[in-house]
């Protein structure tokens, strides 16, 4: 499995996270999309009326398709949050 | 385009009114051609909220009307060519105070004894059929009968349809002048050429007494400004069954100094595709249609208090319509005294939409027919001109 | 209400970063506005790497320069909002902002600049909202912010220099490009001589690019467009074509392209939401990227002490930027007589020569990524164009047969544009869509119209904000 991770980058400290309950390392000053994004997750959620799989598509807060659950709170910009410790995301890959 | 075209009716303006009116001409096999300055619905009809309700009209000829036309929308969503998303979903009259719970009390015996099927319910009975209200309500009225529709599409489905019926549509077409010969209309000027016709019918909502100007009259209608917040769509998390509007509501619509010391009432409606349009505010402001930060917080703290669950919901935009108001809140309908041939049919400030299917109907079969099933005296032009006592709702 | 003697500066890219440089030497009060966690907009955007495999020495003067701004504005007494959005302007000049923890205020401003940059423009392709498929910028912020590959191989398409610029990024850090797609034709890009002297440094700075790309061996293909993306849950392979000089596509070219990552973009378009609806005239221009702010050679906007600077006053690149946020300071310095005259005329004189110059560059970088009129008509049915609402090309076609030729008809009409991103990302789609179809002059077509909250707010925020301009002396339901 490869680790999208940039190997040479400097990254703040490590913290844990759960995304559908299953627990995933990330790091202090990632986006939660790109936490996603590197736990493998790409299907964030399903299109409300055709049920068609969406994910990260704009990356910076304008098209509204990277809404994840974030601590209880539903429709949030997984691209526009940052990761933080013991942060429970929940995304809608069914 | 520019030479003299041959029509029976021109409809000047392609908002709900008149878009109603030139479909159900359209039945009647007569020529119409519908005129507008910017796109369909492009005027208040596409900046207003879906309410069909019938507890918010004054008993009276108002709430007969509004009754009648109710009973159309289900006709009405089989026949369009546009799916209107006409919803009977029932209607609450949210009570938060103690001196609402005793007016209410009061309308409820009034709308009763007029026929209307509306009773008053308590807390408990509220939050049962609708959960998500906020446990500081006091009570509610409701309704079966209260409904609510898609207004955009209520507009395309009239104005398509009416096209389908061998109307013709002209957009960015604005009217220039009005011609009459002795007294009779005889064509009318457009950015789209001129068309001849004997019959025309002023729908131009908010900008009727521009058009009333161009053959001489004199028309009370004033814009008045509702401040509307729509939010993401927010299904299946957060649905309401009803929709509902708050008795304040009710009081600023009657009487504008209620509502300067108490605030305006609220309206909540949740669409078919699950966004939610709250208003509104009721300002005098001219043509603006800004919104502005105290409407839009006035708006959100009402609503919120009435439906808690709505402060977590996202905000996608607000807009603002302009209601055409009248001087004692009734539409002004019908024949004007001075203009043969010239029709008046605006004025109907915030009932628009529910009122839109009977108006088409009374105004086509007074026009093809020479009379209406039911009377609209009442709302001629020439009320306004009789020097008489009237109760004049004051305004600013 | 905040205290009105603030000059506040919307967005911190560079053109609001050289604004707030100037100003803040003179000693005015200044508040940057940004939606971003740091200051330095999507340009500026950097982590710090390990110094050993850090060859990062940027070679774009402007970069360098923007970072030695933001390090200075750091450092001075400037106020600065990250995270925060302003969610409407009004009269007289009174912003409405969210911050970073959701409370909502309103801020007076003695003068305005918003310098609210601009977004990708897309062509939509069937498959496009997969999973997997995002745009360029996307791609270049997973890395630049948070230090993430896209994906493991990343096919690159679309049009404009951004593309090169990404997968040379890509390449910097390790990851793989698949392959560049370029929709423009080689000769599109030859006509790059007439562009005057404002592109000889791109042109130096693409040659660069190239040569990373043989040396990569990444494949680099002319005139080639994204037909088709696939995939049952995400993206799997992606359809390319040739195109011919009409954008149409070439059929019996189709080539299939196995991976699960595809970063597209087709150039830029102004964010003008902010400007709109603070009241500020707008127009169209293919030559500046679609609707711009109309601005003045000072770049002042229609609105009294409201200036716009950068690509929100046209697509031309960041040399742009970086003139006309300085200028935007030059003339609220002088209105506020806080230079003379002559201090004026001496900044402000060479900068507007040098910015006609951007001007012309920005002309050839709009001709570049220009879409003709014939793409659109390859598109099939089934294409989704509004993302928000699902609404189809086919949808839109046949309310074009109902003669809804507007931007506000066919909004009507569809539903288009009238969700949570309010047409952000398929406003230019649909105007463009209408003008292939309709033939008619922009004016015609129109632009929606911008309301306040140009972005999302709770509810909730809204009914706690304290609001100075209440009307409402009786009930106070809001705490």
């Amino acid at each position: 499995m490869s680790d999208l991770r940039i190997s040479s980058v400097l990254r703040g400290a490590k913290i844990n996270i759960r995304v559908n309950g299953k627990a995933f390392t990330a790091y202090e000053g990632e986006t939660v999309h790109a936490a996603l994004l590197a736990a493998g997750h790409r299907v964030l959620r399903k299109a409300p009326k055709t049920h068609q799989p969406r994910g990260i598509f704009c990356g910076m807060g304008i098209c509204y398709d990277c809404l994840v659950t974030i601590n209880g709170a539903a429709n949030q910009r997984a691209c526009m949050t940052r990761v933080e410790d013991r942060m429970e995301i929940e995304v809608n890959e069914t | 385009m520019n030479k003299p075209s041959q029509t029976d009716v021109v409809v000047i303006g392609a908002g709900i009114i008149g878009s109603s009116i030139a479909y159900h001409l359209s039945r009647y096999k007569l020529r119409v051609t519908l005129l507008e300055r910017g796109d369909i619905a492009s005027g208040s009809s596409g900046a207003c909220d879906g309410l069909v309700f019938l507890q918010s009209k004054k008993p009276g000829i108002h709430l007969q009307l509004a009754m009648e036309s109710r009973k159309r929308f289900d006709g009405l969503a089989r026949q369009l060519p546009v799916p209107i998303e006409y919803k009977e979903t029932g209607g609450m009259v949210v009570i938060e105070i103690e001196d609402e719970l005793a007016a209410m009390q009061q309308f409820v015996k009034e709308q009763q004894e007029i026929g209307l099927d509306v009773s008053l319910i308590n807390r408990d009975q509220a939050r049962k059929l609708e959960p998500h209200l906020s446990e500081h309500v006091l009570g509610a009225t409701h309704s079966p009968l209260d409904g609510q529709v898609n207004p955009i599409s209520l507009t395309l489905g009239f104005a398509l349809g009416a096209k389908s019926l061998g109307a013709r549509l002209f957009t960015g077409a604005a009217v220039h002048d009005i011609d009459t010969t002795a007294g009779k209309v005889s064509a009318v000027e457009t950015d789209a050429g001129r068309f001849e016709a004997d019959i025309v019918i002023n729908a131009a909502g908010v900008h009727a007494p521009e058009i009333g100007a161009l053959v001489g009259l004199d028309i009370p209608i004033k814009p008045r400004r509702g401040q509307i917040i729509v939010t993401g769509s927010c299904s299946p998390m957060l649905r309401l069954r009803h929709c509902m509007i708050s008795a304040k509501y009710i009081a600023a619509k009657f009487n504008p100094e209620i509502a300067k010391v108490i605030g305006e009432g609220v309206s909540i409606e949740q669409t078919e595709n699950g966004n939610f349009l709250l208003g509104s505010t009721r300002e005098f402001v001219g043509f603006d249609k800004r919104t502005t930060p105290d409407g839009l917080h006035r708006i959100a703290a009402k609503t919120a208090g009435i439906i808690p669950a709505l402060k977590q919901v996202n905000v996608i935009r607000a807009f603002a319509g302009l209601r055409p108001h009248t001087p004692d809140g009734l539409p002004i309908l019908g024949p004007v005294d001075d203009v043969s041939g010239f029709f008046m049919a605006a004025g109907h400030e915030g009932d628009g939409i529910a009122l839109s299917p009977i108006t088409g109907e009374l105004i086509a079969q007074m026009i093809a027919t020479g009379k209406s099933d039911i009377a609209i005296d009442a709302f001629r032009l020439s009320r306004f001109t009789v020097e008489s006592e009237k109760v004049e709702v004051s305004h600013v | 209400m905040k205290p009105s003697d603030h000059v506040i500066i919307v967005g911190s890219g560079l053109a609001g970063l050289a604004a707030a440089d100037i100003l803040s030497r003179y000693g005015l009060h200044l508040l940057v506005i940004d939606d971003n966690a740091h200051i330095g907009g999507q340009l500026l955007r950097k982590l710090p790497h390990a110094a050993a495999a850090d060859k990062r020495f940027e070679p774009d003067r402007l970069k360098r320069q923007g970072a030695r701004m933001a390090a200075r504005i750091k450092k001075s007494n400037v106020q600065v909002l990250n995270g925060a959005q302003v969610l409407g302007i009004y009269p007289e000049h009174i912003l409405l902002v969210e911050d970073s923890l959701g409370h909502v205020s309103e801020y007076r401003a003695a003068a305005l600049i918003l310098a609210t940059g601009a977004r990708e423009r897309q062509l939509p392709f069937k498959g496009w909202t997969l999973p997997g498929v995002m745009s360029t910028g996307a791609a270049q912020v997973l890395m630049k912010s948070s230090g993430i590959l896209p994906g493991r191989k990343t096919l690159i398409g679309g049009c404009g220099p951004l593309m090169l610029v990404l997968a040379a990024e890509i390449l910097a850090n390790r990851g793989e490009v698949l392959a560049v797609l370029d929709q423009s034709s080689a000769g599109m890009k030859l006509k790059a001589v007439t562009a005057g002297p404002a592109i000889w440094p791109k042109l130096l700075e693409g040659a660069t690019y190239l040569a990373r790309m043989a040396a990569a061996r990444v494949s680099m293909k002319q005139g080639v467009r994204i037909v088709e993306a696939r995939g049952r849950n995400q993206l799997e392979e992606v359809v390319a074509a040739s195109v011919d000089v009409d954008g149409r596509i070439v059929r019996g070219t189709e080539r299939i392209y196995p991976t699960d990552t595809l970063a597209v973009g087709y150039g830029f378009s102004p964010n003008i939401e902010l400007p709109q609806q603070a009241g500020c005239d707008i127009n169209y221009s293919e030559a500046k990227g679609g609707w711009f702010v109309d601005v003045g050679d000072a770049m002042q906007t229609t609105v009294g002490d409201i200036y716009a600077a950068g690509e929100t006053t046209g697509i031309a690149g960041a040399g742009k930027s970086f003139i006309e946020g300085r200028l935007a300071a030059w003339d609220i310095l002088k209105k506020r007589s806080v230079v003379d005259r002559q201090t004026y005329e001496s900044n402000a004189r060479p900068l507007m020569r040098q910015r006609s110059r951007q001007v012309q560059y920005g002309r050839f970088l709009n001709h570049l990524c220009r879409l003709q009129p014939g793409c659109y008509a390859d598109i099939p049915d089934e294409t989704v164009i509004c993302r928000c609402e699902e609404i189809t090309m086919g949808t839109i076609r046949s309310q074009l047969k109902n003669n809804f030729t507007t931007m506000n008809g066919i909004k009507k009409a569809t539903r288009g544009g009238m969700g949570n991103c309010q047409g952000r990302i398929c406003g230019p789609v649909l105007f463009d869509i209408l003008s292939a179809h309709s033939q008619r002059p922009p004016e015609a077509i129109g632009c929606t119209s911008a309301r306040a909250p140009v972005k999302t707010v709770t509810l909730g925020a809204l009914a706690k904000m304290t609001v100075s301009t209440s009307q409402d002396d009786g009930n106070k339901c809001s705490n």
